[in-house]
C-alpha cells in the first residue's frame, strides 16, 4: 500500500467507452444516448474479446465464478443449522471422513460446511471493503484533478500522508480502537487503502481533462458536476474496475489478517476466523493440519483469483505493460 | 532441557550444526553488525561446565513486567518472587495450611491487634549477610510510607498501624482492625542493605546487577526480556537446595510453539496460559517420556450479572438491563443453561461442574448447594420462571416484557479467551431456545464497559487464594467506586447487606473452623442472589517431560498443579530424571535431528545450484539461437 | 506482507515517475515541472522533500498519541490486572503517569518530550519506552533486513530471467508462482511451517526451532548459529511472501527497457545476447526497482507484525501487539511512530537519491 509506484504518467487512451472526438453531439439520425450506449456496448465486447486472450485472467474468473455460486448456495448445500453448536452432529475435532470430509472444529461441527459459510463472509467483506476504498479513492481523486489549486493540494497531501502510514498497523489500530464488528473491519480496510487509487484516478482525471472535448463542454456551460460524472467518471471507470479487482485481493488477506489476529467479530464465521479458531484450540501443535490448512488454502486461492483478473483487465487497457498471456 | 552429560558428548552435535546451519548463518551475517561475538571465534565457549549440570527449562507465555517486588504484578513475576526471596510464611503443599517461611512462629495479641513473627537464624542472604527482622520492617515499612513501593502489595499493608524489629528475630505487626489474613501476607521480604540504595522505587527494575541478591531457593543469576530468565540453585537455602542446579524460563509466546519445544525435549515443563487446549492434552498423552498433569485448578469460571452499577452513596449509573434486577429472570438465565455440556463440549472434560464459589480444591471453604437451593439445569422451569416474572412468548417465539419490548441482553466477554467465546456461542443457542436474544461482545480489554456498568451480563473468573479474603472482598459494598464509573475494587458492582455483616464477621475470626463455617454461609448467600453463577472450575492442565523430570511436588500434593503455586513447591522440589541414559537418547535424538538438517540444506543447496546451472546451460543455450 | 496492496505491486511497473511520486510531496503530472538539474535545483528539490517528511512526522506524531486515545480501557485497571489494589494505589498510579491531566495538557506533554526523543515511561515495564524498543529493535532489524536482503536479491534476479524470456514457459511458472505466494496469508504459511518443519509431520523430525530468537546457553559463533537456526523459518516466510513484489516491478521495468532502440543497436553491433542483458538492460531496469527496495524496507519492519507474532521473534512487532491489548499507550504511540516513520524516512530517501541516480529525471 504505502509504496506508492504507479504509472499514470501517459495520457493513454483508455480502451473502454473512448468519447473519442468524432461523432459527440453532432451526430445525425439516432439520439446520442443510443449511440453512447451502442458505442458502450461494443466496447466492452471488445474489452472481452481481449480479456479473453489473457488465460490465466481467464482461470481467475471461472475460479471466481465458481466460489461466488458456493457462497451464494451455501445455505442450500449445508443449511442454517450446521453453524449450531449446541446441534454439532461430531465430535471435537475430528480428523476428516467420509461423514466430515475436511473433519470438524473444537465443537464437533463439520468444517467443511464452516468454510461454505466462510466464503459468505470473506467475500462479503473484501468486496465491500474494497468498494469503499475504490468509492472514496475515486471521488477524492477525480475531485482533485478537477479542482486544482488549494483543495487539490490539500487533499493530495492528506493522501500522501495516509500512503505513507503503515496500513496494517493502522488497519490494526482501527480494529482496536471500534467495536468488533464486520462493519468495523470493511471500515478499517477501506480507510486504510483508498490513496493508491485516489492517486491513479486523479492522475487520469487530468489527462482526460487535458483534452479538448472537456473544454467544449465547459465552453458549451457544462458545470463541475457535469464534467466530473459525465466526462471523467465513464472515462476513468476502467482503471477503476482495475483498481477494484486487485484491492479486493488485499482487502480478502487484510480480513483474514485481523480476525487471525482476533480483532474481528467472534460470532461470525469467517476464513480468517477460522485460522484463529484452529490456532486457539491448539491444531497446530497437535498435528490437526487439516483444521489449518484448507482456511488459508482458500484465502490464497480467492485472493490469487482476484489478482489473476485484475492483472489481465489491466494488461487489456494497457498492453505495453506486457504481462503474460 | 535436561543435560547431565558431560559437555564433550556435546561438541558433535554442535559441530554438525555448525555446518548445517553455515547456510543460514550466511543469512545472520548478511544482517550485518547486530550480532554479537566474534564469528571467527574458534571453539565453542559455553558456560556450561563439564561436570553433568542439570538444568530444568520451563516454557513461559507472560513477559515480565518488573523483577521489583514492589512492582510486579503478573503471575510469572511473582512466581519468580518466591523463588528469590522468602516470605514471612508460606503455605504446606498438602493442604494450604500456613506454615513457616522466613518466620518460624506467629502469635497475634489478645486483643487481636499486634502479631509478633520470631523470624529464622538460619537465612543467608546470597552474599553471605543474615536475613533479620530488620529486613523484614524495612521491606513493610518502606511499603507503607513509599507510594512507588506500595504499588504491587500495597493493599497487604493498608490495615498496617506500625512495624518494629525490636531485635534481630523478632517482628511486630500492631494493626489498625482486626485481620486474619496475617499468615498469608504474600510480601516478598528484600535485603535492606541493597535496596536502601535503589532510589525511586516507581522506576527501580532490580535487573541490572546479577546475580541478584536474594535468600529463596533459587538465585536470579541472568534475565533477557522475553528470551529468558535464569536462575541457579541457592545451595545454602535454610530447607535444603533445590534438587536441579538451574532453572530457567524459556519464552514462548505462541502456546502451540511451547508444546511442540516439550515434544522435541527443548523445554521440560509446559503450562500454557491459562493451561493447555483439549486438544493439546489429548495429542501430548499419546506422545512418550511426557505425562499431562489435569490437576483441579483454583480458578472458577463464572456468568456474573450487572446488578445496577451504583456508587458508595447509592447514586445509580451504567445501563444494566432492568430485567435482571428481577432474581427470577437472573435464575431462569442460570437454569437454561447447561453446565455439564460446557464442561464436556468446551471444557472436553478438563474441569469441574461449578457449584459454590470457591473451588473444591480449597477444601476447608469448599460449599454445595443444598438440593433444594441448587439451580440446576431445568429449561422448563427456566421457561416457567420467566413466564412468573411476566415476560411471555409472543407469536414470533420472543420472550416480551409488559412494555412490550423484547427481551435481550449483552454479555462482555474476553476476546482473547477463547472459553468465553466458545460458551457465548452455547449461550445464545439456549438462551434463544427460550426466546431470550443475546449479544456476545467480545473485547481485548473489558474494563472499561465493566466499570461504566455498561453491561447486562459478563463472563468472569478469579484465581483463588489459599486465603480466600480477597475473593470474598469485592462483593462487598464497602468496594463499591467513590465516583461513578471510577475504578474500584468491586467486581460486579454486588451490595447485600446479609453478605457485608457475614464478611465483616470472617475477616474478624481468628479460628479457622468458625471463620471457614462463616466464608461458607457467605457464598450459600451469594449463590442465592444470582448475581454471581460459577459455571465451572477449570482444571489446570499442564506436561512436562519424565525423562527430564522424575518427580515433582504439586500443590495440593494429592492432585495439584505446578505452575503457578502458592509456594515454590514445584521447581524447589524437582528431580532430575536419573540416568544418563534418558538424557543420551534425548541428546543423540537431537543430533540426528542435527544431521538431517544438514542433509536438508545440502539437498536444498544441491538442488538450487543444479537448477542453477541447468538453467544457465540452457539460457545460453537459447541465446545462442 | 502479505496484506500489503497487489495495486501497488502492479503498479510497481514504473517509470522514471514513481520515485516523484513516492514522497509526501503534492507530485503528480501537474506538479512535474521540468527544473534545472544544476546543484542549487537539486538542492532546492532535496529541501522540498526533507521538509515534507517532516511535517509528516508531525503528522503521525500527532495522530498516534489521538488515535489510541481512543482505545477502550483504563490502563491503570489493566497494569494493575485483577489483583487487589486500593483506591488510594490506583490514584497514585494515574498521577505517576500523568493521566489525571487534562487531554491537552498531556499532548502537549507528550509532544514536548517527544522532540527530545522522550516517549514515557511504559504502563506494564514500568521502564522507559525508548530502552523497550531499544531492546526489541535489533531482533527486528535482524529478521527484517536478512530477509529484505534475500527477497531483493531474488526478486530481482527472477524479475530479470522472467522479463528476459517474456512469455516462456519459465516466466509463465516464475510470475505463477510469485503470484500465488504473494497471495498466501503470512501468517498461515509461518504455521504450517512450524508443523512440517518444526513440530515435524509423521517420520519427519522437527528440524528447526519452534520459535523464540535463541536458546540462551551458547555463547560466541555457537550463538551466532544458534540464532541463525532459529532464523531459518520466519526468514523464509517473509522471502516468500515478499519477494513477488520485487519480481514483478523488476520484470515490467526490464520489459519496458527491452523496447529501446539501443538494446537493437547493441545486439546489432555483435554482442552476445546476456552481455547486452547484463551490461545494458538490466542495470537500467534497475532504477526503478531500487526505489521500491527503500519502500520496501519501510513497510517490512510494520509488515513483519504477524511473522513475528506466530514464530514469538522478540521485536518490535510482538511488542506492538502486546502493547495493544493491555492498553499501553506510551509503548503503542512511541511503536506506531516508529514503524510510519521507517516508512516516510525512507520514502523521503528514495525521493532524494533518484535523481541522483537517474540522469533521466530531468529535475
Amino acid at each position: 500500500m504505502t509504496t506508492s509506484m504507479e504509472k499514470p504518467s501517459e495520457p493513454r487512451e483508455p480502451e473502454l467507452g473512448k468519447p473519442s472526438g468524432g461523432p459527440g453531439k453532432a451526430a445525425p439520425a439516432p439520439s446520442p444516448r443510443a449511440l453512447t450506449r451502442a458505442r458502450r456496448r461494443q466496447a466492452v465486447v471488445r474489452f472481452w474479446q481481449q480479456y479473453r486472450t489473457h488465460r490465466a485472467g481467464l482461470v481467475g474468473l471461472a475460479v471466481l465464478a465458481v466460489i461466488a455460486l458456493l457462497a451464494l448456495t451455501a445455505p442450500l448445500l449445508v443449511g442454517a443449522g450446521s453453524q449450531s453448536v449446541t446441534d454439532a452432529p461430531g465430535g471435537p475435532m475430528e480428523a476428516p471422513s467420509g461423514e466430515f470430509p475436511l473433519g470438524t472444529d473444537q465443537f464437533g461441527r463439520s468444517l467443511l460446511a464452516l468454510m461454505l459459510w466462510g466464503t459468505r463472509v470473506s467475500l462479503t467483506v473484501g468486496l465491500l471493503a474494497a468498494f469503499l476504498s475504490v468509492a472514496i479513492g475515486t471521488l477524492v481523486g477525480i475531485t482533485a484533478g478537477h479542482f486544482k489549486g488549494w483543495y487539490a493540494t490539500v487533499v493530495m497531501r492528506v493522501t500522501d500522508w495516509f500512503l505513507v502510514m503503515p496500513t496494517l498497523v493502522l488497519a490494526i489500530a482501527l480494529a482496536t480502537v471500534l467495536s468488533r464488528s464486520v462493519w468495523t473491519t470493511i471500515l478499517a480496510i477501506g480507510v486504510t487503502t483508498w490513496p493508491t487509487t485516489a492517486r491513479l484516478v486523479r492522475a487520469q482525471t487530468l489527462s482526460v481533462e487535458s483534452r479538448p472535448y472537456i473544454e467544449r463542454s465547459r465552453a458549451l456551460g457544462g458545470g463541475h458536476g457535469h464534467i466530473m460524472s459525465r466526462h471523467v467518471l465513464p472515462n476513468v471507470m476502467p482503471l477503476v474496475l482495475a483498481q477494484t479487482t486487485l484491492v479486493i485481493s488485499t482487502a480478502i488477506l487484510t480480513e483474514a489478517t485481523l480476525a487471525f489476529l482476533g480483532l474481528s467479530d467472534p460470532t461470525i464465521v469467517s476464513w480468517g476466523g477460522l485460522l484463529q479458531d484452529a490456532r486457539e484450540a491448539g491444531a497446530v501443535s497437535s498435528g490437526n493440519w487439516w483444521y489449518l490448512a484448507p482456511p488459508g488454502l482458500a484465502i490464497a486461492v480467492v485472493a490469487l483469483a482476484f489478482t489473476l483478473c485484475g492483472r489481465a483487465i489491466e494488461s487489456v487497457l494497457n498492453p505495453k505493460l506486457g504481462v503474460s498471456r | 532441557m535436561v543435560t547431565r552429560v558431560p559437555h564433550r558428548s556435546l561438541r558433535p552435535r554442535r559441530r554438525l550444526r555448525l555446518l548445517l546451519a553455515s547456510g543460514a548463518a550466511a543469512l545472520a551475517l548478511a544482517a550485518g553488525s547486530v550480532v554479537p561475538g566474534n564469528p571467527l571465534a574458534p571453539a565453542p565457549t559455553e558456560a556450561r561446565a563439564d561436570d553433568g549440570t542439570t538444568t530444568l527449562t520451563v516454557a513461559v507465555a507472560q513477559s515480565v513486567d518488573s523483577l521489583s517486588p514492589f512492582l510486579a504484578q503478573r503471575l510469572v513475576s511473582t512466581s519468580i518472587h518466591r523463588l528469590m526471596y522468602d516470605y514471612l510464611t508460606n503455605y504446606d503443599a498438602k493442604d494450604n495450611k500456613a506454615i513457616p517461611g522466613l518466620a518460624t512462629a506467629w502469635e497475634p495479641s489478645a486483643d487481636k491487634l499486634t502479631w509478633t513473627y520470631t523470624i529464622r537464624s538460619d537465612s543467608t542472604w546470597s552474599d553471605g549477610r543474615q536475613a533479620t527482622a530488620e529486613d523484614a520492617a524495612w521491606t513493610f515499612n518502606t511499603m507503607m510510607t513509599d507510594e512507588g513501593a506500595a504499588t504491587s502489595n500495597g493493599s497487604f499493608v493498608g490495615n498496617f498501624e506500625e512495624v518494629t524489629a525490636p531485635s534481630k528475630d523478632k517482628l511486630v505487626i500492631k494493626l489498625k482492625k482486626p485481620q486474619a489474613t496475617m499468615t498469608a501476607l504474600d510480601v516478598p521480604i528484600v535485603p535492606k542493605h541493597i535496596w536502601e540504595k535503589a532510589g525511586d522505587f516507581s522506576k527501580f527494575n532490580n535487573d541490572k546487577d546479577f546475580p541478584i541478591v536474594g535468600n529463596g531457593p533459587f538465585i536470579l543469576t541472568d534475565y533477557k526480556v522475553d528470551s529468558y530468565v535464569k536462575l541457579k540453585a541457592n545451595k545454602d537455602f535454610w530447607r535444603g537446595s533445590p534438587k536441579f542446579d538451574e532453572l530457567v524460563f524459556r519464552y514462548y509466546k505462541d502456546q502451540d510453539a511451547a508444546v511442540a519445544a516439550l515434544r522435541k525435549g527443548e523445554v521440560s515443563f509446559v503450562a500454557g496460559s491459562p493451561s493447555l487446549t483439549p486438544a493439546q492434552s489429548a495429542s501430548l498423552e499419546n506422545a512418550p517420556d511426557i505425562k499431562v498433569n489435569d490437576a483441579p485448578g483454583r480458578r472458577f469460571f463464572a456468568l456474573a450479572v450487572n446488578p445496577g452499577a451504583r456508587t458508595k452513596d447509592g447514586q445509580k449509573f451504567g445501563d444494566g438491563h432492568p430485567a435482571l434486577l428481577d432474581q427470577k429472570v437472573r435464575h431462569a438465565l442460570f437454569m437454561a443453561v447447561d453446565r455439564k455440556t460446557i464442561i464436556d463440549k468446551v471444557f472436553q472434560g478438563h474441569a469441574v461442574e461449578g457449584e459454590g464459589y470457591i473451588p473444591p480444591r480449597f477444601g476447608d471453604y469448599f460449599w454445595k448447594p443444598s438440593d433444594g437451593q441448587k439451580l440446576a439445569h431445568d429449561p422448563a422451569k427456566a421457561s416457567a420462571l420467566l413466564d412468573e416474572a411476566g415476560y411471555r412468548k409472543n407469536s414470533a417465539g420472543k420472550r416480551v416484557g409488559k412494555d412490550g419490548k423484547p427481551l435481550d441482553f449483552r454479555i462482555l466477554c474476553h476476546a482473547t479467551d477463547p472459553n468465553d467465546k466458545a460458551i457465548g456461542k452455547y449461550l445464545q443457542e439456549w438462551w434463544g431456545d427460550q426466546g431470550i436474544g443475546l449479544k456476545v461482545d467480545c473485547l481485548d480489554n473489558v474494563s472499561d464497559p465493566w466499570y461504566a456498568g455498561e453491561y447486562d451480563l459478563a463472563f468472569d473468573g478469579w484465581s483463588v487464594n489459599p486465603d480466600p479474603d480477597f475473593v470474598l472482598s469485592i462483593h462487598t459494598c464497602a468496594a463499591l467506586p467513590a465516583k461513578a464509573k471510577e475504578t474500584a475494587a468491586t467486581d460486579n458492582f454486588i451490595c447485600d447487606k446479609r453478605y457485608d455483616e457475614l464478611y465483616k464477621k470472617q475477616l474478624a475470626e481468628y479460628d479457622p473452623a468458625k471463620r471457614a463455617d462463616l466464608v461458607k454461609q457467605l457464598e450459600s448467600r451469594l449463590y442465592d442472589t444470582g448475581y454471581m453463577n460459577v459455571m465451572a472450575y477449570p482444571n489446570a492442565v499442564e506436561a512436562y517431560r519424565t525423562d527430564h523430570i522424575a518427580s515433582i511436588t504439586t500443590m495440593p500434593s494429592a492432585a495439584g498443579n505446578i505452575y503457578g503455586q502458592d509456594g515454590y513447591w514445584s521447581w524447589w522440589s524437582a528431580v532430575p530424571a536419573a540416568g544418563a541414559s534418558s538424557s543420551g537418547s534425548s541428546d543423540s535424538g537431537s543430533s540426528s535431528t542435527g544431521v538431517l538438517v544438514g542433509i536438508g540444506i545440502a539437498v536444498v543447496v544441491l538442488a538450487g545450484g543444479g537448477l542453477l546451472f541447468a538453467m544457465r546451460r540452457r539460457s545460453t543455450a537459447e541465446d545462442r539461437e | 506482507m502479505s496484506s500489503e496492496s497487489t495495486p501497488a505491486l502492479v503498479k510497481g511497473a514504473a517509470g522514471v515517475e514513481s520515485a516523484a511520486s513516492g514522497g509526501p510531496a503534492p507530485a503528480g503530472p501537474s506538479a512535474r515541472s521540468p527544473r534545472s538539474r544544476s546543484a542549487a535545483g537539486y538542492a532546492r528539490y532535496a529541501a522540498g522533500k526533507l521538509a515534507g517528511a517532516a511535517v509528516s512526522l508531525f503528522a503521525v506524531l500527532v495522530t498516534s498519541f489521538f488515535l489510541f486515545r481512543l482505545i477502550p480501557g483504563d490502563p491503570v485497571k489493566q497494569m494493575t490486572g485483577g489483583r487487589q489494589v486500593s483506591t488510594e494505589q490506583i490514584a497514585a498510579m494515574r498521577r505517576e503517569f500523568g493521566l489525571d491531566l487534562p487531554l491537552w495538557q498531556q499532548f502537549t506533554q507528550y509532544c514536548g518530550k517527544a522532540l527530545t526523543g522522550d516517549f514515557g515511561t511504559s504502563y506494564q515495564f514500568r521502564a522507559p519506552v525508548v530502552d523497550k524498543i531499544a531492546e526489541a529493535l535489533p531482533a527486528t532489524l535482524l529478521l527484517t533486513g536478512t530477509a529484505f536482503v534475500i527477497y531483493t536479491l531474488l526478486g530481482i534476479w527472477l524479475g530479470a530471467r522472467s522479463a528476459w524470456r517474456n512469455g516462456s514457459a519459465g516466466d509463465r511458472a516464475n510470475t505463477a508462482l510469485a503470484l500465488t505466494l504473494y497471495s498466501v496469508p503470512s501468517f498461515w504459511l509461518g504455521l504450517l511451517l512450524i508443523i512440517t518443519l518444526s513440530v515435524g509431520v509423521g517420520p519427519i523430525p522437527g528440524l528447526f526451532p519452534t520459535g523464540g530468537m535463541e536458546s540462551g546457553d551458547t555463547a560466541g559463533f555457537d550463538r551466532v548459529l544458534d540464532i541463525a537456526h532459529h532464523m531459518v523459518l520466519p526468514v523464509v516466510t517473509l522471502v516468500a511472501v515478499e519477494y513477488a513484489r520485487t519480481l514483478l516491478v523488476m520484470r515490467s521495468s526490464l520489459l519496458d527497457e527491452m523496447g529501446g532502440d539501443y538494446l537493437t543497436t547493441a545486439r546489432a553491433k555483435g554482442l552476445r545476447d546476456d552481455l547486452v542483458r547484463r551490461k545494458h538492460a538490466v542495470p537500467n531496469a534497475m532504477l526503478p526497482t531500487v526505489t521500491l527496495l527503500f519502500v520496501n524496507l519501510g513497510t517490512t519492519v510494520a509488515g513483519a507484525i504477524l511473522v513475528e507474532t506466530v514464530f514469538s521473534w522478540p521485536g518490535l512487532g510482538g511488542l506492538f501487539y502486546q502493547a495493544l491489548s493491555v492498553p499501553d499507550l506510551p509503548l503503542v504511540q512511541a511503536l506506531f511512530f516508529v514503524f510510519a516513520s521507517a516508512v516516510i524516512l525512507m520514502n523521503t530517501l528514495a525521493d532524494v537519491i533518484y535523481p541522483l541516480l537517474d540522469p533521466r529525471v530531468g529535475r
